[in-house]
């Protein structure tokens, strides 16, 4: 056997304990992220695998990798209808709010550990920002209904936070290498790096679009991979030039998702399994990566700076910024809260160690201790604070539907219910008799709320519901079957 | 996923005042005039409105169900009422209306509009519904008649 099949089977086997685990571990609420860090820990050299990784390089590289897919698909599922009218407060939230969150922690570290102004900035930043993959794998995999604009705020913020704080990171990290530099120049590559962000996301998602809606495959499986390189190329193409990747594929994702286009609902399932793919390698190889002994070493101040970030840090920030909205003093506790932090933190945590700061492997396993508190103690939480806040809302009903159709606008076809009325001609007649018109069906009956596949001797009752895939230049002749 | 979920909450009117399809069409939307569920109330009235030209909703025994599927919304909304004086909904049997539901779904929810339009389809064809229906007088009585028929279906 080559080295690529034992590290294949090791990957596939580490992949399938999680989602065993997840599965088994459904009903307690643990958030998964915990579960496949967990995973990678119990595999690690000091767990049951023995499995020695020590690369925070490629853990880095796997780390982007899985967020471009999450971010993507999270933009891809964002209904914007929805979440227009607080994206102010959550983009407010998502820079402001983060360099709030920043610079509170840099003076509590300052205070406690006697340090200089900037390295505890750079403590600050890299746990600025709430977790895009941690809260969206909380608020869409977890049972979790919740009222009105709370939702789609924490999750457009969540989505939208990471370049601040990739920002903040590295701008710290370059002002502690290279003090000469000055911070106005930095700022200016902040506006640079979003400005770009926006644009090419902006852009990139409506060519996207157009291409997939234009290009004509004459095979289907062509389009995921397609779209699937369009959507690396937007990550890349931004980075390479100097703007925020990460904003840019996550606006991408939301430009693609909310306007039409051809197989919409197979490529938004194709990115929905990425991401969950992504989730998962990426949170093994972080266990993979930490050495839990450590973790035990920094338990005191890991602990302490928790408790600084969960009670003080965050909930300074969000009260803060959010004064200028209309926001109740539950839906502010509320966000507070839902602060999160989960991959990008220990990923950005292997900055320093790449970049060879001091003290860098004792800033990493402190972040990766303040996140796995972060996720345990506030991810574990959401729900009964949700309730306790009466915030929470009954789940949204995800129901099946036995038919998909999205109408698009330059066709003539659209489905529409029925209701046979009581005492209509058509009742007691089988389908095949009805003279419907030649480019109409009627697909399905439901008939005491049960689904009834039709075919041409279906005997239509009063009182049944059919779902007619009409052409609407048709609508008399499929009107008048009913009189 | 229950009619009386949805109506619960006061959106339920005991004597509808309109004496057109459209005004009572409005009137049930109106109750809908602050809620979070509504992205614009206007198209709301006109996707309802132009669903009924295509053909009518009244479904004969008194009973109208109005309904639409919109991306105007962003969650099913549904409302009841009630009319002293029965109004012409330009029912396939000619009947005036007096029961009135307003259904109104997303573009995406197609098979929950179905289910939910079958369920009250099914309800109207129970005679001590809509009995029961046209003898309760007040908004609080007319919900619990659905919650009593609901109890009936799982």
């Amino acid at each position: 056997m080559i080295a690529i099949d034992y590290l294949l089977l090791i990957g596939s086997v580490l992949v399938l304990i999680s989602i065993v685990f997840a599965k088994l571990l459904d009903n307690i609420g643990l958030p998964t992220l915990l579960l496949f860090i967990g995973v990678g820990m119990l595999a690690g050299s000091e767990g049951f695998g023995g499995i020695y990784f020590d690369d925070p390089s490629l853990a880095q590289s796997i780390g982007i990798i899985s967020l471009i897919f999450i971010l993507f698909s999270g933009g891809l599922e964002t209904n914007w209808t929805e979440s227009k009218h607080i994206a102010i407060p959550a983009f407010t939230l998502a820079t402001l709010g983060v360099l709030l969150t920043a610079i509170i922690i840099a003076l509590f570290v300052m205070l406690i550990f006697d340090t200089t102004f900037l390295w505890g900035l750079l403590i600050g930043s890299i746990i600025s920002s709430t977790d895009a993959a941690a809260v969206f794998s909380i608020l869409r995999v977890g049972n979790i209904g919740l009222k009105g604009k709370m939702r789609p705020l924490l999750e457009l913020e969540s989505g939208s936070n990471d370049p601040m704080a990739v920002f903040l990171t590295i701008s710290t990290i370059e002002l502690l290498l290279l003090p000469e530099k000055s911070f106005l120049g930095l700022t200016l590559v902040f506006v640079f790096q979003i400005g770009l962000g926006i644009i090419l996301g902006f852009g990139g998602g409506k060519i996207m679009a157009y291409l997939v809606n234009k290009l004509k495959f004459f095979y289907e499986g062509i389009y995921p991979v397609f779209a699937l390189s369009l959507a690396i190329m937007i990550y890349s193409l931004t980075a390479v030039v100097g703007g925020s990747g990460f904003l840019a594929i996550y606006i991408a994702g939301i430009i693609l998702g909310n306007i039409q286009f051809v197989h919409k609902k197979a490529l938004i399932r194709f990115f929905d399994g990425l991401a969950v793919l992504s989730q998962i390698a990426m949170f093994l190889t972080l266990g993979l990566l930490v050495f839990p002994s450590r973790l035990v070493e920094v338990f005191g101040f890991g602990l302490l700076l928790s408790g600084i970030l969960i009670f003080i840090a965050r909930p300074l920030s969000v009260f803060i910024t959010m004064l200028p909205f209309k926001f109740s003093f539950k839906e502010k506790l509320f966000t507070s809260w839902v602060g999160l932090r989960g991959a990008v933190p220990i990923i950005l945590a292997t900055f320093p160690l790449l970049m060879g700061v001091e003290n860098s492997l004792l800033i990493f396993d402190l972040v990766f201790f303040i996140v796995l508190t972060s996720s345990l103690i506030q991810g574990w939480t959401i729900n009964p604070i949700a309730k306790l806040l009466s915030l929470s809302a009954p789940l949204k009903r995800k129901y099946q539907a036995p038919i998909e159709f999205s109408s698009r606008n330059d066709d003539d076809t659209d489905l529409i219910e029925f209701i046979v009325p009581f005492g209509s001609n058509m009742a007691g007649k089988q389908i095949v008799d009805l003279n419907f018109p030649e480019d109409s069906r009627i697909i399905l009956v439901v008939r005491d709320e049960k689904n009834i596949v039709p075919s041409g001797g279906t005997i239509i009752e009063e009182g049944d519901i059919l779902s007619i895939l009409v052409n609407k230049n048709n609508l008399e002749a499929v009107r008048k079957t009913f009189f | 996923m229950k009619i009386s979920d949805f109506l619960s909450g006061g959106k339920i009117i005991a004597e509808l005042k309109g004496n057109t399809k459209e005004d009572i069409i409005n009137e049930l939307i109106n109750l809908y005039a602050d809620d979070e569920k509504i992205v614009d109330i206007e198209k709301v009235r006109k996707a309802v409105v132009d669903r009924e030209k295509i053909m009518s909703t009244g479904v004969g025994k008194g009973f109208a169900i109005p309904h639409a599927k919109t991306n105007d919304v962003n969650d099913i909304i549904a409302a009841f009422g009630k009319l002293k004086e029965p109004v012409n909904f330009d029912s396939l049997d000619k009947e005036p209306v007096n029961l009135v539901m307003l259904l109104v779904a997303k573009e995406n929810q197609v098979g929950i509009h179905i289910k939910l339009l079958s369920r009250i389809s099914r309800m109207i064809n129970n005679e001590d519904f809509r009995e029961a229906l046209i003898n309760a007088e007040t908004e609080s009585e007319i919900l619990s008649v659905f919650e009593e028929e609901e109890k009936k279906y799982i």
